[in-house]
């Protein structure tokens, strides 16, 4: 439709020159990350670069150290689980927030917004009475299970979330919409066959934010969680850990579990970038 | 479809947020706080304590410390975006790559820049400054400024790279037909239509860098240097080192009310009705 | 697109029904064979592996004695710790038993959340006799009120080169802090120090404070009052903070330091002297370039400015450290709570667990055994003359203070000065928040 070359928004030269500056910015630190990863940890606190005593072992140990393999997977459910369900819920609050006019509506905006700037510290212990109290007086589990540390989560990210969709589905022509109702469809039907599809960047952004609250929280992590459900947060701070009076904290196998952690958002992320493409409202309107 | 996720945030913030509000109002500390609904109740008293610990410098700190970083992770934020908007080879690795700062859990990012910012450590050796202290003294505030910077920078990028895919291939075309060159189509077209993104991109950022507790804890340890001691940390000491809940309570909810105003007032500005 | 959307609800379906199912599990206890005590600990990530064996030797031969399970859980750190006691408090429930460290004791005691343990309690968990009397200090604010059972001891020491002394012909660490830093002196030239010290820990500054105080007479805090702006304190600064900024026998990195790069110092022969370290420091030196060529000794007990005890002062070797049991008292299982104790205080568990982990028993009768190791002598004396802290609850936020005077003079450390007039205002500000804590204390 539109020629690529049309659509360049920096010279060639530029946009590689500025590529080059950020990936250095970004990597140097995570270069330090994996060199420290391969490192002995008293090297490593000793602030060497280069390995001098190369332990690759540490991707090894790691897996043994702590339970880091049901961790992961605890995390990858509990993220995961909070990642889709808020998309599909910010998406549909952002949609009726967006294209219905009614009364308290900037309101309910504003809180959404004000609701970002509760710091965690301050609601946890609420949070584990509020629950706990709830568990005896249904007689039913509640803390230590995943569902509820998802519960949770899930209303943290939620705010942020329908934000980002409101903003993003605001720039969506409203045309779309109209000329659908026109030919007999449903509200819904607007939302899951025409909205959605056009929202994907939108939903991407969310949901690797959502994703991410879930998979790096240790704070609610390790006071809503039994060791079952332990999430891969909470058994990383374990390598981070010092006993006091001399034995370091194992930060070899720290910075090798750091880099493992984060490979599956990385790669969650590679497999969702590509729907950052643009071009989706394109022939739309016409 | 507003109730599900209306009636969890209620839950689950709301009702905390009231107990908070309630603790901030009572003498919660390690003696008596196990039975905390019978601790006495002294109204304002654990405001004006927190007032006397420190508080409003605290509350300074965070705000030019979350502005600064703000200020700084815009423009980067956005020149990314910019920059990996069009497909190149390696556009999805680049673009992942740029993620990961984000992606690592701030205790990993403040335990390799404190050894990086150590005296002898690498920064130190690279600059050629030896010997120069960073994670202490006045220096530590912009520390804390870069190591944020450096960490939380792909949130803008994200927000950005989402807002451009959203802008009409058509206005692409118009421009090129105008014979407009790359920078006036930046600045005249594309810009502008990524205000809202960005706007919200910054007011998020600075919210959570207000509010950001785990770096500056892992970076500079309790107690905090003078220069930052900034207001999460600062909570997080009272809480669950001084065991002073009910102090650390009043200091949350002051700071909140204070970080709302400027907040609310950004809202009015922003004209929320402009869809209908 | 359709399929796309109804792949993602249903995956997110999915995962919520595959949370919940992995959930419905057990808490169930009275499965026949009987209950489960809950027992919290700190994560050892060392001996990691050991750990794991451990919890599952404990569990098996609780349950040949009593029929019960054991279901361990850990925490990774002390502020972790914090956290959970405080919600598990708070709610009411959680784990039975905790694994609390000494100087925390006073802290939970105030909470008035743990098992005051009665003369029949100490029967059940097979008398107070049997504990080093040492180990007992910070159990309680007297022998009638206590809280805490000693499992382990964690006493501090003071490791050394032995090469680098003998090359320069000095036979074993001085007894007193100005004989030691006379010895500093002497061991510091170009690529070495003579001591390594961590400023910049959030942990070892206040150690240091508290011995030389305490040795010199003032034991910081006394009837209520806090002590901390008297001239014995005011030396105990001015020598700590000396050694780098005016001696000069200390690494002028040493202000970014923690515990970990003090001791990467040391390990890699770069200073003679590590003050403040525990036996466990002997898993990461014995990796370092200096395995096999350290020693530990004790640290000085005479004060700086002495040549002996002072008549009131007490030659305090150490901090009482290491680990007290407390019984938390919403338990619903008290009894089995308390036979857990006292298996784990038993000769044969404290041997067991002291030949895993290598931190010293608490139980009397296998600490005798323990007597003749030359390798252990330096520590097993420290154990012996280990003085605890002030048993208030107001301790951490003291504590806190005496750390923070650190914390704001390293500004100036790093440039060379210990300035007194910055000094003493930090002293007063240190002075009138650990008088406003201990004034709330109950």
């Amino acid at each position: 439709m539109v020629r690529p070359a049309v659509a360049n928004l920096l010279p060639r030269p530029v946009r590689a020159a500025l590529i080059a500056v950020l990936l250095v910015f970004t990597a140097a630190p995570l270069l330090y990350v994996l060199m420290a990863s391969l490192n002995s940890d008293l090297a490593v606190v000793a602030g060497s670069f280069w390995p001098s005593d190369w332990q690759p072992a540490n991707y090894v140990r790691i897996w043994s150290t702590v339970d880091l393999g049901p961790g992961l997977l605890n995390s990858v459910l509990v993220a995961g689980a909070v990642a889709v369900l808020c998309v599909l819920v910010s998406l549909g609050s952002a949609y009726v927030l967006v294209r219905y006019a009614f009364r308290g509506r900037t309101l309910i905006l504003q809180a959404l917004l004000a609701l970002q700037s509760i710091p965690g510290t301050l609601l946890v212990l609420p949070v584990f009475v509020l629950f706990a109290s709830l568990a005896n007086a249904l007689s039913v589990q509640i803390i230590g299970t995943r569902w509820a540390l998802g519960a949770t989560y899930l209303t943290f990210a939620l705010p942020f979330s329908t934000w980002v969709m409101v903003t993003y589905l605001r720039g969506l022509p409203a045309e779309l919409d109209e000329a659908a109702f026109i030919d007999g469809a449903g509200p819904w039907q607007v939302l899951t066959r025409i909205v959605l599809p056009l929202s994907w960047p939108g939903m991407v952004v969310s949901g690797i934010f959502a994703f991410l609250l879930g998979w790096n929280d240790v704070l609610f992590a390790s006071v809503m969680t039994s060791p079952d459900t332990r999430t891969a947060a909470v058994a990383l701070q374990v390598f981070g850990s010092a006993q006091e009076g001399g034995a370091i904290p194992v930060y070899g196998q720290l910075m090798a579990a750091a880099l493992v952690c984060a490979v599956p958002v990385v790669v969650l992320y590679l497999v969702f970038q590509r729907y950052l493409v643009s071009g989706l409202t394109a022939g739309g309107v016409k | 479809m507003l109730v599900p996720g209306g009636a969890l945030m209620v839950l689950v913030i709301v009702v905390p947020l009231g107990t908070a509000v309630e603790i901030a109002l009572l003498d919660l500390d390690q003696y008596t706080f196990r039975q905390w609904l019978s601790a006495p109740f002294i109204g304002l008293g654990n405001f004006a304590t927190a007032l006397d610990s420190g508080l409003l410098h605290a509350i300074w700190l965070s705000v030019a410390y979350a502005a600064v970083v703000t200020i700084a992770t815009v423009p980067i934020g956005v020149t990314a975006a910019v920059a990996t908007h069009n497909h190149f080879a390696g556009r999805g690795l680049v673009r992942s790559l740029f993620l990961v700062p984000y992606v690592l859990p701030a205790f990993v990012v403040g335990t390799i820049w404190r050894i990086i910012l150590q005296p002898q450590g690498i920064a130190n050796q690279l600059l050629g400054t030896g010997g120069t202290l960073w994670l202490n003294g006045p220096r530590s505030f912009w520390a804390l400024v870069i190591v944020q910077t450096w960490a939380s920078w792909p949130l803008i990028y994200l927000l950005t790279l989402a807002g451009l895919q959203g802008i009409d291939p058509d206005l692409h075309e118009a421009a090129a037909l105008d014979g407009a060159g790359h920078w006036a189509k930046l600045r005249r077209i594309i810009l502008p239509l990524l205000r809202g993104p960005v706007a919200l991109a910054a007011v998020i950022a600075f919210l959570h860098t207000v509010n950001a507790f785990t770096l500056p804890f892992v970076l500079f340890g309790v107690p905090s240097p003078r220069d930052v001691e900034v207001l999460p940390v600062l909570t997080y000491v009272e809480s669950f080192q001084n065991f002073r809940f009910g102090v650390s309570a009043a200091m949350a909810v002051a700071s909140l009310i204070l970080v709302l105003l400027p907040l609310i007032a950004y809202l009015r500005a922003v004209r929320l009705d402009r869809e209908s | 697109m359709n399929a796309l959307r109804g792949w993602a609800v249903l995956l997110g379906a999915a995962l919520l029904i595959s949370m919940t199912a992995c959930d419905s599990t057990d808490g169930d206890s009275a499965s026949g064979a009987g209950k489960t005590l809950n027992v919290l600990v700190s994560a050892n990530s060392i001996y990691p592996q050991q750990q794991k064996d451990w919890f599952t030797q404990v569990s098996s031969k609780f349950q040949q004695q009593t029929g019960a399970k054991v279901a361990f859980e850990t925490f990774a750190s002390p502020n972790d710790e914090l956290t959970r006691i405080q919600t598990s408090v708070l709610a009411g429930q959680g784990p039975d038993v905790y694994s609390l460290g000494t100087t925390f004791t006073p802290t939970a005691y105030a909470t008035k959340a743990f098992l005051e343990l009665s003369a029949d309690d100490w029967a059940k968990i097979g008398g107070r006799d049997k504990f080093l009397p040492a180990t007992l200090g910070l159990s309680g604010p007297d022998a009638g009120h206590e809280v805490g059972v000693p499992f382990t001891s964690r006493p501090f020491v003071m490791a050394y080169n032995k090469e680098i002394l003998a090359a320069a012909g000095i036979d074993k660490p001085a007894d007193s802090w100005d004989g030691l830093l006379a010895e500093a002196k002497q061991l510091t030239k170009p690529g070495q120090y003579g001591l390594a010290v961590a400023y910049a820990d959030g942990f070892d500054p206040w150690k240091f404070i508290w011995a030389m105080s305490v040795q010199a007479g003032n034991p910081l805090v006394a009837g209520g009052k806090a002590i901390l702006t008297d001239p014995t304190t005011r030396m105990a600064y001015q020598t700590y903070l000396g050694w780098l900024a005016t001696d000069k026998v200390v690494d002028p990195a040493a202000v970014g330091w923690k515990n970990a790069q003090a001791i990467a110092a040391f390990g890699a022969g770069k200073a003679a002297f590590l003050p403040m370290v525990s036996a466990t420091s002997k898993v990461t030196l014995d990796k370092s370039t200096v395995a096999g060529k350290y020693a530990y000794a004790l640290m000085p007990t005479i004060p700086p400015g002495a040549t002996t005890v002072s008549a009131n002062g007490k030659a305090a070797s150490s901090i009482l450290s290491g680990d007290n049991i407390v019984v938390a008292k919403y338990t619903k299982n008290k009894d089995l709570a308390l036979e857990l104790v006292k298996m784990l205080t038993s000769p044969e568990m404290q041997e067991i667990y002291y030949k895993t982990f290598g931190e010293l028993p608490t139980n009397a009768q296998y600490a005798q055994t323990l007597q003749g190791d030359p390798a252990l002598a330096a520590i097993v004396e420290s154990s012996g003359k280990s003085v605890g802290t002030p048993f208030t609850g107001g301790w951490s936020q003291v504590q806190l203070a005496l750390v923070n005077v650190v914390v704001q003079s390293i500004p100036n450390l790093s440039k060379g000065t210990v300035d007194d007039a910055a000094l003493d205002k930090l002293l007063q500000t240190a002075q009138t928040t650990a008088q406003t804590a201990l004034d709330k204390a109950k």
